[in-house]
């Protein structure tokens, strides 16, 4: 037999009756002022542990018993609630509480570091071309007339440009329908940039700024890279992915204090690019070879870039948080792709 | 029942002396590290299945260590329709996210979308939180209707928008009235004095107007920095080495200051709900400080930093207790008379959207 201290609630008013409660094999029975009832333990139900807070033992007819005797409830449901039992019992532990820590810093770390790229590539794998034209269509849509206007360029430099295109593209296969559109955005410099679903973007400054037609051709190669390895998407999906796991695991805290993570995040976002990065580089060497050009005029148009970018910044270009990787290993990897 | 206070001192009178109840937060930031670090690492061995169990032990935990009058909160809610619900809202925030990032030019149909949805959420939410809810044995029970709160925030919403925001404190009002008088413990409701309006709009106007001086300061601090540049810059030198550090200085100041306007609102509105909140024989008192909310927050924001998230559970913990040590229910004569309702079983599904989204009219 065991008998513990309980308060009992009869399910109809707030009002609570201390009681003394002797459990049996079979059947519990509780004893106050005024009270005295047999309850089968069959009927009884209790709710499973969590850290030191009092449990409730709900009785038929929706009465109720709050006790803080934790000991008592062992020995009358020895095999309530195996599951949380068990829970229970690894929070109650240091021990355990490590080791689910070193659990969940190895996934966190894996996850940042590989799985949600991996995961990103994969879920981007199940995305049809045409959902991902449209959605670089919509992309466009945002900067066109804001912050870009048709290209300021000859015509005849303009069908240059798209043959140069023509040619990167030619034969790929591989499902977009890759277009160049120049354009004169004043407020972006020297730029090119690679919409989901196959639209490249290039400003006429960075076409001023080259010296040579392979030149241009080096940076449309990288952003064919970018279309082909469909980095747009997948960096939405990495962000996504990121933000739904910051969240998980500090969203505990008061809004203000999650706060605190939207800077990791940022910081580990402008890490992905660097990688998504080096991914079109390395397609654009392989890319000029096969067309028969030289992965050396990346090398040079990098250079140009940067020089370009120290003068109108007026500093030094090496920004800590640099989205793109230093343009001195860009180059360096240029000049000894095979 | 809104009672003047003359009134209210009568009617305590003639119910005997009032008793006070400070409200208490016993959790240990050890236990519940323990807890939440289980709940994570179990829920990414699951692949997400038991973070339903981890937020009802985490529920049951908070619930169980806030105390009135020696006895416990308790949190009811079923996993399983947890995890239904939890499972609709990824779906819905996954579109969502979706949209948001590549068609932003359909954002504005999102917005609608919220709008009409967002009350629902709501509703829902609060409803199922408040039957979920019990303490001795009784639960609490939400009756506000999605006709009702949908009518507030369009009606309040228009106003907010045609008084280019100059509304919003009374479209937070409006809410937080609807979402308090429309709660009841057992069969008795909740009532909320008239006299919370005053002290509950007061500290959004003080924010507007100091902002408003500091906004101008801040326009005039980066100009100047901007044009001394801008002129140094033309002159040939270059933009000058101290112009980066200048701005982010001015940044800084700008996002401290939102800080402290958010504390102080949080503060001051609590307080003004929770004094003028009553329920049967029961009121309450709620002294928070603007100080201390914003030592609390800033102190919280670095120890999540500093730890990489490992204080959450402590920042958690120490929120609540000084919630809980600046709450007091009064109760003239005992707390024993409420009666239980009729049992409604109220759907998850809101709920969980409501978390997912950040909607929240918190009292």
């Amino acid at each position: 037999m065991t008998e513990f201290d309980a308060v009992y609630y009869d399910g109809r008013t707030s009002a609570r009756k201390p009681v003394r409660v002797r459990g049996y094999t079979l059947v519990i029975q509780i004893v106050g002022e005024g009270l005295r009832l047999d309850v089968p333990l069959g009927q009884v139900r209790v709710d499973p542990p969590v850290g030191g807070t009092r449990r409730a033992l709900h009785l038929p007819d929706g009465a109720q018993l709050q006790t803080d005797d934790h000991a008592a409830m062992e020995t009358l449901f020895p095999r309530a609630h195996a599951l949380e039992g068990w829970v229970h019992g690894l929070e109650r532990r240091w021990p355990y509480a490590l080791a689910a820590l070193a659990v969940t810093a190895v996934f966190a770390w894996w996850s940042v570091v590989d799985g949600l790229p991996l995961a990103a590539k994969i879920v981007a794998g199940f995305v049809p071309v045409a959902w991902e034209a449209k959605l670089g269509e919509q992309t466009l849509g945002f900067f066109e007339g804001r912050l870009c206007r048709p290209s300021a360029l000859g015509a005849a430099r303009q069908q240059t440009l798209q043959q140069r295109f023509a040619r990167l593209t030619a034969g790929l296969a591989d499902g977009y329908s890759y277009r160049l559109l120049p354009r004169d955005c004043r407020g972006v410099g020297a730029n090119a940039f690679a919409l989901p679903g196959g639209t490249v973007v290039m400003t006429d400054a960075l076409v001023k700024l080259a010296q040579s037609g392979d030149q241009i051709s080096a940076v449309l190669a990288h952003e064919v890279g970018h279309v082909r390895h469909r980095h747009g998407l997948r960096m939405a999906l990495q962000a996504a992915g990121l933000a739904a796991l910051a969240a998980a695991l500090f969203g505990d805290a008061t809004s203000i204090t999650s706060l605190a993570t939207t800077l990791p995040v940022a910081l580990l976002q402008s890490g992905y690019t660097r990688e998504l990065e080096t991914e079109a580089d390395d397609y654009a060497f392989h890319r000029l070879r096969e067309i028969g050009l030289s992965p050396k005029a990346f090398a040079e148009i990098m250079l140009l870039l940067e020089k370009d970018h120290k003068k109108r910044s007026g500093g030094d270009s090496k920004d800590y948080f640099s989205t793109h990787p230093a343009t001195a290993k860009r180059i360096e990897r240029a000049l000894a792709a095979p | 029942m809104a009672l003047p206070s003359t009134d209210r001192e009568a009617a305590a009178s003639v119910a005997g002396p009032e008793k006070h109840h400070r409200v208490e937060f016993t959790a240990g930031a050890g236990e519940y590290f323990r807890i939440w670090i289980v709940n994570l690492a179990l829920t990414i061995v699951t692949l997400g299945i038991y973070s339903a169990w981890a937020k009802v032990r985490k529920r049951r935990y908070f619930h169980g260590h806030t105390r009135i009058d020696g006895e416990s909160f308790e949190y009811r809610g079923n996993p399983v329709a947890i995890l239904k619900g939890r499972l609709i809202a990824v779906a819905l925030f996954a579109l969502f996210y979706a949209i948001g990032h590549y068609a932003p030019l359909y954002i504005w149909a999102i917005y609608l979308v919220l709008l009409f949805v967002g009350p629902w959420l709501v509703v829902r939410s609060l409803a199922f939180n408040a039957y979920n809810t019990a303490y001795r044995n009784v639960r609490f029970a939400f009756s506000g209707t999605y006709r009702t709160c949908l009518g507030l925030v369009l009606g309040y919403g228009l106003l907010t928008l045609v008084t280019l925001g100059l509304g919003f404190p009374f479209l937070r009002r409006r809410l937080v009235q609807f979402a308090a008088e429309s709660h009841s413990y057992g069969t008795t409701r909740f009532a909320l004095a008239e006299g919370f309006k005053k002290p509950f709009v007061r500290p959004y106007f003080v924010v507007i107007g100091v902002s408003l001086l500091l906004g101008i300061a801040l326009v005039v601090f980066f100009a100047g920095v901007g044009a001394v540049a801008g002129a140094k810059a033309k002159a040939g030198a270059g933009v000058p080495a101290w112009m980066p550090s200048a701005m982010i200085a001015g940044a800084v100041v700008f996002y401290a200051l939102i800080f402290l306007q958010i504390a102080y609102i949080k503060a001051r509105t609590v307080n003004a709900v929770w004094n003028h909140l009553s329920v049967g024989p029961v009121r309450f008192e709620s002294v928070l400080r603007a100080r201390d909310l914003i030592w609390l927050y800033f102190s919280n924001f670095v120890a999540v930093v500093l730890t990489i998230g490992l204080a959450t559970p402590w920042a958690a913990v120490r929120s609540m207790r000084y919630r809980a040590s600046k709450t007091t229910a009064i109760a003239s004569g005992t707390l024993d008379g409420f009666a239980q309702a009729e049992a409604q079983r109220v759907n998850v599904a809101g709920e969980e959207m409501a978390d997912f989204f950040d909607i929240d009219i918190a009292l």
